[in-house]
């Protein structure tokens, strides 16, 4: 193979912030040839963006190196440029100044700048617009600006941070297929693309490689070739296959229990410092609504039918086997008889259940024991929080306290004041 | 948004009559650049001329109306100096408190208890300083003047500027830093135009903070010296001194005329121009006549393209940026340190000198300095409380009627920005004259000046309030008390404060001209800290003064860190609009 244009050695990268330090991912090896389309594929949370800035030089990994061409990339990627997920324009800046910014200190003359403008604009579809302001303009024709800017320098490396997922769906539709056409075109100015997606069937439908991450700790969980010829149709068997096997190794990322959750693991696991995934009660419960008739779903079909994302659906998913209502055998979602049970409760009797229910799960255990070890009943929030800190490092903790102050609300385990930033107990 | 000077938002205007200018390129605008620039220069030779006469401590102010154009333009002048080295102290200033952590810890402290000093706290040393350095010409005088005013006019806008450097999306820092631009095209190109629609609308009312006390900054008496500048300040103060009623008439309109002719020739166009600085897709009613015109007159575009053709001979050598040069970003990421460090020790020499100076102080002087701070503090809450009485109803019922808003945004506007120092003589003698005293036309003096502050926010907050609160009190049947305590006032209570804050910090500093007045041959005064620093200067007792000014200073900030800053994060996470 030849030298690849940039390699990733096992870079890991932390967040800190307020005293505490958030790992993103560990670990990371990748290896980007040139002429490669490579997507990056994961739940939110797992660090794919991150990764992007690093891979581009906005941010420093904090151990580990990258290799551009060979040698080791201080700062800046000299040739790589960025498509945001909402566009970053310059407000103030026409269309043509936008796509021009990146031309202003490349040691051209105004004939060959003024050149390539005109030749980036006229591919991008962008001719007529060049002295609007954005404001002016759709989602769809900004994005097409963001693309522009970052074609008008013909960068080596063209990455995207999830480009189309600001934009409506027949939009994003347009701009895929139209960034492929540049992709394939001979005469493109773009060779290699990184990209990063939540989309299956974005990573399927643009990708030559894709890399699914995983979270909670992140890091890459495997890699995927992608032979498919362009164009590519969704409904080819090939497409679909390839679709079902990253739903496959999704959900495995995220339920990493799925294969074996048939033999039920005994109540008393569940104390092992587990976190709660961060979905609302109310939606977990309309979970089990959903499949109170059919009773099992394919994983795949359930997200089509509520029109979710997949990893998010799964993190519903995740906490309805959580509190024991589903069970997740490979790809399939079958309810329990006590998630049958409970939707049979009324409004009174559910929280009480779920109250019950909440006991037995770590985090809440672990909040009512401090509770219960407190003198009037009332735990400072920063107490909760630095434990958190302590057995999830890889999670953040004010979000994971919103979840389970949200659902302790909803089962009238303990109350939360936000004025006070206290978690009270409940007497009873 | 630092919490002790916080910028109101103009209130929004309703949908704009955005009617496309007839294509036909104006003759007489042309004409009126023409006409503009040889004013230009005139004025600049009469100034010049001016500038360098020998020093003449007392001008002799006429108080024919003849002169009146003339003073009026000095004025005119030294505002508007002012007013750019505020600009650039901002830009620089702001600048580097925003970009460096290091910096900022020392810079904003400094900059918070700066802008608590009233403008007499900075008299002394400025004008000794200056005329010492130009002991011959005027040179000195007059820059102790600009200086005055620029103390009157700056903090506001640095605190804008650094707020709106701090906020810019990391998105476009990103963008930026991909484009490899360099340090100077990112500050014009994304900080400085982020932060251009906040600056405008603060030099607005810095324009008229400095105003504010233009009769002090032309006209004042240090120790034995009586220093007087030709100018519309030293001839209110002579009018007024003098009790001449047509005189001070006169001069009020002058001053008027200065205020409209500013807006509408350069803060309108300002901000019409200023429009595709602000991210939101609204289009608020900013039109103003004379961008519309000098937008297609034929003149300015030939300038234009004369002037870009002239930038682009500069911008050719642009060296091909290599990913940052280490050596030199390694020198300027020192700059700020650097920066904040001699502010530091500046400080603390300051602060020693400043203990020394008061060391020599009697206990008298000290209880003195206590009860009048008190009495002062006594009538601002009684000015404040006076204000919020007729403001509160007042601008809500404009704030709700949109259309009624953008007929009075004008008016309230130029009333916000007139100093109320030129209309106090009037107030001053109606109540001298129905039997009060001094201390009472004091407290009508603070509320002359800080009522506006408090009508623009309530306003604000009361346009703000969401429609469907209003639909949906109205369909619940609450009685209208029930409505104003449910609804309005927490919905413009975030407004109030913004108002409170801005109202208390002025009126202390307007303390010091409503409590000690020169008024009709005679000098009337009342015990507080106003007038105890008035006093001061005049028989330049620089202890008492240092004493009085730190007082002040010490009370402003404290006041601000103690009670608005926790009642302003209160209200923010209790009333802040969004769920």
């Amino acid at each position: 193979m030849t030298q690849p244009l940039i390699s990733l050695r096992n870079i890991t990268h932390r967040f800190s912030s307020a005293g505490r330090t958030l790992e993103v991912f560990r670990d990371v090896n990748l290896d980007i040839q040139e002429n490669e389309v490579i997507a990056i594929l994961g739940p939110s949370g797992c660090g794919k963006s991150t990764l992007l800035r690093v891979i581009i030089g906005l941010e420093t990994p904090a151990s580990g190196e990258i290799l551009y061409r060979g040698e080791r990339q201080i700062g800046l990627n000299p040739s790589a440029s960025l498509v945001f997920q909402n566009f970053a324009l310059f407000p103030w800046l026409t269309i043509n100044e936008n796509v021009e910014l990146g031309l202003a200190n490349l040691p051209w003359t105004d004939a060959q700048r003024q050149d390539r403008l005109r030749k980036t604009i006229d591919a991008v579809g962008l001719e007529g617009f060049e002295e609007a302001y954005p404001k002016e303009l759709s989602g769809g024709m900004k994005q097409r600006v963001g693309l522009a800017r970052a074609l008008a320098v013909e960068p080596e490396l063209l990455c995207m941070d999830e480009p189309f997922s600001a934009l409506d769906v027949l939009t994003g539709e347009t701009l895929r297929n139209e960034t492929i056409d540049l992709y394939v075109a001979k005469d493109s100015p773009v060779n290699t693309i990184l990209m990063v997606t939540h989309s299956i069937t974005e990573a399927v439908f643009m990708a030559t490689r894709i890399v699914v991450m995983q979270a909670n700790p992140g890091g890459i969980r495997s890699v995927l070739e992608n032979p498919l010829p362009y164009p590519r149709d969704e409904h080819h068997p090939e497409f679909k296959r390839m679709s079902e096997q990253l739903h496959g190794m999704i959900t495995q990322t995220l339920i990493p229990d799925a294969a074996e959750a048939h033999h039920q693991l005994p109540r008393q696991t569940q104390h092992l410092p587990q976190s709660i995934p961060n979905v609302s009660m109310g939606r977990t419960i309309g979970l089990l609504e959903i499949l109170e008739n059919e009773g099992a779903m394919e994983v795949f079909d359930l997200s089509r039918l509520v029109d979710m994302g997949l990893s998010e659906l799964l993190l519903v998913v995740k906490a309805a086997e959580m509190l024991g209502w589903v069970n997740t055998p490979g790809q399939r979602v079958e309810m329990t008889a006590e998630g049958r049970q409970f939707l049979g409760l009324n409004v009174n009797e559910r929280k009480r259940r779920l109250n019950a229910l909440l006991r037995e799960i770590f985090v809440f255990a672990t909040v009512l024991r401090m509770l219960g070890g407190s003198d009037h009943g009332e735990v400072d929030e920063e107490t909760v929080l630095t434990q958190f800190a302590l057995h999830f490092p890889h999670e953040k903790p004010h979000t994971l306290l919103r979840t389970i102050v949200a659902w302790a609300r909803y089962a009238e385990l303990f109350r939360y004041s936000s004025s006070r930033r206290m978690i009270l107990a409940i007497k009873t | 948004m630092h919490p002790s000077r916080p910028a109101p938002q103009p209130f929004e205007t309703g949908p704009g009559s955005s009617t496309n200018p007839p294509r036909r390129p104006a003759l007489w605008i042309d004409l009126m650049v023409v006409g503009l620039l040889i004013g230009l220069i005139q004025t600049l030779l009469i100034l010049a001329r001016e500038w360098s006469a020998p020093l003449r401590p007392v001008a002799d102010i006429h108080l024919e109306t003849r002169y009146l154009p003339l003073y009026t333009l000095f004025s005119f002048a030294r505002g508007m100096m002012a007013y750019v080295v505020s600009f650039c102290f901002t830009l620089v200033y702001g600048y580097a408190m925003a970009k460096s952590e290091r910096a900022e810890r020392v810079m904003l402290p400094v900059l918070d208890i700066l802008q608590s000093i009233p403008v007499l706290g900075f008299l002394p040393g400025l004008v000794l300083t200056l005329v010492r350095l130009f002991p011959r010409s005027n040179l000195g005088l007059e820059m102790a003047s600009v200086l005055m005013i620029f103390t009157g006019q700056v903090w506001n806008m640095v605190f804008s500027f650094y707020a709106s450097v701090k906020s810019v999306s990391p998105d476009l820092t990103a963008v930026a830093r991909i484009a490899k631009l360099t340090r100077w095209q990112t500050f014009l190109r994304l900080e400085l135009s982020c932060a251009t629609p906040g600056l405008l609308w603060n030099s607005m009312l810095s324009m008229a903070g400095g105003w504010f006390f233009l009769t002090v900054s032309e006209s004042f008496v240090l120790g034995e010296h009586d220093y007087r500048l030709p100018g519309l300040g030293s001839y209110m103060a002579v009018a007024i001194e003098r009790g001449d009623g047509s005189a001070q008439a006169l001069g009020l309109i002058a001053m008027a005329l200065m205020i409209i002719a500013l807006d509408q020739l350069v803060w309108r166009p300002l901000v019409s121009w200023s429009q595709k600085f602000t991210t939101e897709e609204s289009h608020p009613n900013t039109d103003s006549w004379l961008w519309n015109h000098v937008r297609r007159a034929r003149l300015t575009r030939g300038f234009a393209l004369a002037t870009a053709a002239f930038a682009k001979r500069f911008k050719r050598p642009s060296r091909p940026a290599r990913a940052a040069t280490p050596s030199r970003s390694a020198g300027w990421r020192w700059a700020p340190t650097v920066v904040a460090g001699a502010i530091g020790l500046a400080a603390m020499a300051g602060a020693f000198a400043y203990f020394q100076m008061i060391q020599g102080l009697t206990t008298s002087d000290w209880s003195a300095l206590m009860s009048g701070t008190g009495l002062t503090f006594a009538r601002i809450l009684a000015a404040v409380a006076i204000a919020t009485l007729w403001t509160v109803p007042v601008g809500v019922a404009i704030g709700q009627r949109p259309s009624l808003a953008t007929k009075l945004q004008p008016w309230i506007q130029m009333a916000a920005s007139f100093p109320a120092p030129m209309i106090f003589p009037v107030a001053l003698g109606l109540v001298l004259g129905a039997g009060g005293t001094l201390s009472g036309a004091a407290v009508v003096m603070l509320l002359l000046s800080t009522q506006w502050y408090l009508l623009f926010n309530i306003i604000a907050g009361a346009r703000a309030i969401p429609r469907e609160l209003v639909e949906a009190s109205r369909i619940a049947r609450l009685s209208r008390w029930q409505r104003w305590r449910r609804l309005v006032m927490p919905a413009i209570f975030p407004q109030l404060l913004t108002g409170w804050i801005t109202a208390m910090g002025g009126a202390w500093n307007a303390s010091i001209v409503a409590e000690y007045v020169k008024f009709k041959g005679q000098t009337l005064s009342t015990h507080g800290l106003g007038a105890l620093i008035s006093q001061s200067t005049e028989r330049g007792q620089f202890a008492q003064l240092a004493a009085a000014v730190g007082f002040m200073a010490a009370v402003v900030v404290g006041f601000n860190r103690l009670v608005w800053r926790p009642l302003s994060h209160w209200a923010q996470t209790r009333f802040a609009a969004s769920a």
